[in-house]
Order: structure tokens, then C-alpha cells, then sequence
């Protein structure tokens, strides 16, 4: 998990790298980690394009990250979501939750016009 | 006539990559296997005698098809070299197709007929060679024609290639969404776009729309929504609140809680996107998982109760059966034989001691009154071979074999739950009553029903 922030659109986005697998045993990490992004931005782009698995407790954990998110008044959105972590999302209703970009670029893009 | 199937390891290697589980011949489109439409066609044209030919094993087939005697057909097995050529196919299977036309179904392919026509006029007047082709396989025909009648295209069949997941799930919607269907399909069918199998549970808030096909023994809880385009194989269980919409959802798999099953196939714990043939293996199984053994074993903490109680009875009628067995044995009023029956719904065939003892006389009631006839089958129980309480064994039988399909929880037992029930006996009543409790099954509520049906056997006049 990379963690870094970018303001090439104008917000301050926090772009997160899930690579590998998200499951029971790094899910607890990834929100605790969240939390400490969270005293730098609200606005968040997790960046899936190398993420090869996920199972219920880490769609669970990015959706804690998300409620997180919107409590204070900002947004996780998702980018780069290979086919199968997308069918995960898909089966468990989760993908109805987030707004979905096929890119980071295009993710941060869209905070640049909802955040003038 | 006759029919060669050949179908090489190499043709169905996709569908053993998705589904795993199940033989390739035994995959099921809208919930029959595929080699029960090749062995239709076949018999369409007026075809009995049928081989099924593999270079891979053939064993799960043959178990399922026997010797085709439910449909009427002769069915055999050979095997065959992953290199093989037809003609060096044909050759092994000289004494097989030499006197009579052959009819040579190659490849994983699919026979597009319909279930009114008669195929035996055209298949016989055709002249020797290949009818029809497609990238996965062929149709062919050796031998002399009969006839001279002048055929040509199009023909009264078409052929399909069948290679993929995607043409698999086109396949299966194309014949679901077909309101007269061309192929005979399984279960209960009184309107059109819908087939409902056998022991199919559905919840007061569930909600089905056509077109649909459920299997035997499918469970469909509240608030889920099956349908439209959905086909659920048999033994599925569907969890509450979720929905399966435009999917095929194969044999023994279980949809958990609050899902959404769109355009997929679902096998076990395997999800996969037919376009796109993406699968994933789902590994939390409150998500997605295979159902296997369905309630049928028992745990050790069962085991060990049972073993214990079939002790006890042991012991307690040990005396009795010392003294009573050579009486009535000399009498000859006790009648003793083995018989095979069916030690689990795999079809695994345990030997069983049966007693049939007259009534006739005090001994005789008194030994049906302590069940003593059941005495052998006690043993059985400390070996852990059948349960103290279950379903009626039953006697290896093809038609038994068929039964035993439909009985998911299918347990044999010393005591059998219909007999505790003391339910009046036909044969699908005791079904439904041995399915309801082997799916139900508890420990103390086995002890109980044990005594039931211990007590109630005072009534019985004989033993069967």
C-alpha cells in the first residue's frame, strides 16, 4: 500500500496504491493506515490497477475507509479495477457505493470538477 | 445403426478448466447433461446402440449412464489414445460399426434438433462421409446409405461449436429463452419459459420471473429474485435477499447472503464472466460455495452417540437374541440373506445383512417386538458403515439409482425416520419424510426418533 498526495488537478487527493491482495491478514492495516491519511486529505483515489485479489474483509475495509471519507465531508474513489476484483464488487452489491474510473488520471480529474 | 462419440481429452479442456468438478460429457446445459442431447439425437434417428469414446476417464460417465437402459438405448465405453485419427478410431472399433452404418459425432460439438423430428429417414438415405462441421468437430457417417432419396442443404439439424464458457452461456439461454423448447428438458413444465424440478423450497417473499429453470432439490429463501433468465442447477441453495439474474448457476453451489448474480455462470465457489471467461475463485464461502455432501455424513460428536446407542441396544438384546435366533432359526422363522444397497448418494455399494422374521408365534412376535431382525445391522453402526437412524437402505437397483438422485441427505440407517414417523407407506411419502429429517437431522432429535421407531415396530405383523 503507497500512499502519496497529488494536487496536479487542484484538491488535495490522496492517491492510494493497493497492489497484491487485500484480505483478513493486511485489512485491519489498511484502515489504520487510512486513518493517518486522513489528517492530511479527505479526497481519496485508490488506485486498483494492481490489485490481483480481494476477498469480504478487505471490500470491507475499503468501504469502513469510504464512510470514513464521506464523515468528513469528502470521497473515496476507486480507478483501475482489474475484471476480477470488479466482479467481487459486483457480486456483493459494493460497486453501487463508489464512483468507478477506469484510470487514476481520470479519477482525479473528476474531483477537479466537483472540487473547483 | 449405431453412434460413435468421440470426445478427446483436447475438446474439453476448457470445460474442465471452469468447471472442475463435473465431467465434461456430464456438464449441464439447462440442466441436463450434455451427453444425454447427444444420446437424444441419436436416438431421434432411430439409433439404440451408442459407444462413448475418450481419451481421458470415462468412469463418472459411466456412472451416471450405465448401460442407457432409462432411455431405451445399448450404451458402451472404450477408450481411446490422445493421438488417435478417426480412422484409427474406426479401427479399434472394427467389430463395433464394421456390419452396420455408423454415425461418428467427433468433438465437443452440439447438435441443434428438435425433439418431434424423425431423423431415421435422412440419417440412413445420407450418403456416407461428413454431414456437417464446425471448428470443434464434425459429424460423419460410414457405411452404405439405404435409399436413394436426394438430400441436400439445409439440413434438418444445424451443429454448434461448444468450446468456451461464452458459447456455453449462449447455448444455455438460447434453448432457456426458447418458449417451445426443442429438446426435452428436466422438470415439471405446465407453461411456457419455466421448469421447476423436484423438493423445490421457495420462500413466501421470494420472487421468480421467467424465463427459468430450477433443479431438484433447490432452496430459495426470502426476498431473493430468480429469474429473469436464470437456471439454477439442482441442489442450490439461494440465500436471502439476493438475486440471480440472466446466469446459470451449476449444480451444488451455494449463493450467500445480499449478492448479485448478473450474467455470470456460478460453479462452487467459481464465478465467471461467460464473455470475457474471467473466473474467480470466491474464497469466503458465506459468498460463494460448493454444497457437497448436503447433510449426508454425520459428524464425529454423531457418530460417537450412535455408536453408542447402537452398543447399548447391542447389549441389551444380546440375551434375547442368544435364546430367540437358534428357535426360530430351527423353525426355520427366520429367513436371512445380504443384499447390495446404496451406502451414500455417491452410489458407493455397501453389502447388508436383511432378517425377515415370521411372526407366527410367541418367539416371533417377541423377537419383531425387540427388533431383533435388525441385530446384524447394529455391527454396522460401530463401524461406522450406516446410522442407527436414517433413510430405508436402498437395494442396487438402476431404478433405485435414479431415487437416490433425488435424496440429496440420503443416509442409510438401522431404524429408518419413516419408520419412527409410522407414516403411511408409499414409497414417495417415505421419501419426503427421510429427506425432510436427513436435512434436518440433530442429535437429540435422532435419539428420540430412534425410540419412535423402536416402539412403533411392536405394531408391525411381520418383518418385511
Amino acid at each position: 500500500m503507497k500512499f502519496r498526495i497529488d494536487t496536479s488537478t487542484g484538491p488535495h487527493v490522496g492517491i492510494v496504491t493497493l497492489s497484491g491482495r487485500i484480505d483478513a491478514e493486511n485489512s485491519i492495516e489498511l484502515q489504520n493506515s487510512f486513518m493517518s491519511w486522513l489528517l492530511e486529505t479527505s479526497l481519496f483515489v485508490f488506485d486498483c490497477s494492481d490489485l490481483d485479489f480481494i476477498d469480504s474483509s478487505g471490500l470491507g475495509s475499503i468501504v469502513s475507509c469510504l464512510r470514513k471519507a464521506l464523515e468528513h465531508n469528502g470521497d473515496l474513489r476507486l480507478a483501475g479495477m482489474g475484471p476480477k476484483v470488479s466482479m467481487v464488487f459486483e457480486l456483493t452489491k459494493a460497486k453501487k457505493l463508489f464512483s468507478i474510473f477506469p484510470d487514476t488520471a481520470n479519477a482525479m480529474q473528476s474531483f477537479g470538477k466537483s472540487e473547483p | 445403426m449405431k453412434t460413435l462419440i468421440v470426445i478427446r481429452e483436447k475438446d474439453c479442456q476448457w470445460a474442465r478448466a471452469f468447471f472442475p468438478d463435473m465431467h465434461p460429457f456430464l456438464l449441464t446445459i439447462c440442466n441436463k447433461p450434455y451427453v444425454e442431447f447427444l444420446v437424444d439425437f441419436s436416438l431421434l434417428s432411430g439409433i439404440r446402440q451408442i459407444r462413448l469414446l475418450s481419451d481421458g476417464p470415462l468412469g463418472e460417465v459411466e456412472e451416471y449412464c450405465e448401460n442407457g437402459s432409462r432411455w431405451g438405448a445399448e450404451i458402451s465405453y472404450a477408450s481411446i489414445q490422445s493421438g488417435d485419427d478417426m480412422q484409427t478410431v474406426l479401427a479399434k472399433n472394427k467389430r463395433f460399426c464394421a456390419e452396420e452404418r455408423c454415425m461418428i459425432i467427433n468433438g465437443m460439438v452440439f447438435i441443434n434438433y428438435g425433439k418431434q423430428a424423425d431423423y431415421n429417414a435422412f440419417i440412413a438415405a445420407f450418403p456416407s462421409g461428413e454431414i456437417l462441421s464446425c471448428s470443434c468437430g464434425s459429424l460423419m457417417l460410414t457405411g452404405n446409405p439405404s435409399g436413394t432419396r436426394n438430400i441436400s442443404p439445409p439440413y434438418p439439424f444445424t451443429l454448434s461449436c461448444f468450446d468456451s464458457p461464452g458459447l456455453y452461456y449462449r447455448l444455455s439461454s438460447d434453448i432457456l429463452n426458447d418458449a417451445v423448447s426443442p429438446y426435452v428438458l428436466p422438470g415439471y413444465n405446465n407453461e411456457p419459459l419455466c421448469h421447476i424440478g423436484r423438493n423445490v423450497v421457495i420462500g413466501k417473499s421470494a420472487e421468480i420471473i421467467k424465463p427459468v429453470i430450477l433443479g431438484d432439490n433447490v432452496q430459495i429463501l426470502g426476498g431473493a429474485v430468480v429469474g429473469p433468465g436464470a437456471i439454477i442447477g439442482s441442489n442450490v441453495i439461494i440465500d436471502r435477499n439476493s438475486s440471480v439474474i440472466h446466469s446459470v448457476v451449476i449444480d451444488h453451489t451455494y449463493i450467500g447472503e445480499q449478492l448479485e448474480v448478473e450474467k455470470k455462470i456460478v460453479s462452487g465457489n467459481m464465478l465467471i464472466e461467460p464473455e470475457s471467461g474471467v473466473s474467480l475463485a470466491i474464497e469466503d464461502p458465506h459468498l460463494l460455495t460448493g454444497i457437497r455432501k448436503s447433510g449426508a455424513s454425520l459428524s464425529f460428536i454423531q457418530y460417537a452417540v450412535q455408536a453408542l446407542a447402537a452398543l447399548f441396544i447391542l447389549v441389551l438384546l444380546l440375551i434375547p437374541f442368544l435364546f430367540l435366533f437358534p428357535v426360530l432359526k430351527l423353525r426355520g422363522k427366520w429367513m436371512q440373506h445380504n443384499e447390495d444397497c446404496y451406502a451414500d448418494i455417491s452410489g458407493k455399494i455397501l453389502n447388508l445383512s436383511v432378517t425377515a422374521i415370521e411372526r407366527g408365534g410367541l418367539f416371533g412376535s417377541i423377537a419383531i417386538f425387540l427388533s431383533l431382525d435388525r441385530f446384524f445391522q447394529l455391527f454396522r453402526v460401530l463401524a461406522g458403515q450406516i446410522a442407527i437412524i436414517g433413510s430405508t437402505p436402498l437395494r442396487v437397483s438402476p431404478e433405485n439409482r435414479e431415487h437416490l438422485k433425488r435424496m440429496p441427505g440420503y443416509r442409510p440407517g438401522v431404524f429408518s425416520y419413516a419408520e419412527a414417523e409410522a407414516w403411511p407407506v408409499d414409497h414417495d411419502d417415505k421419501a419426503i419424510i427421510e429427506r425432510f429429517y436427513t436435512a434436518h437431522s440433530a442429535l437429540f432429535q435422532d435419539i428420540l426418533m430412534t425410540v419412535k421407531a423402536f416402539v412403533n415396530r411392536i405394531h408391525e405383523k411381520s418383518t418385511p
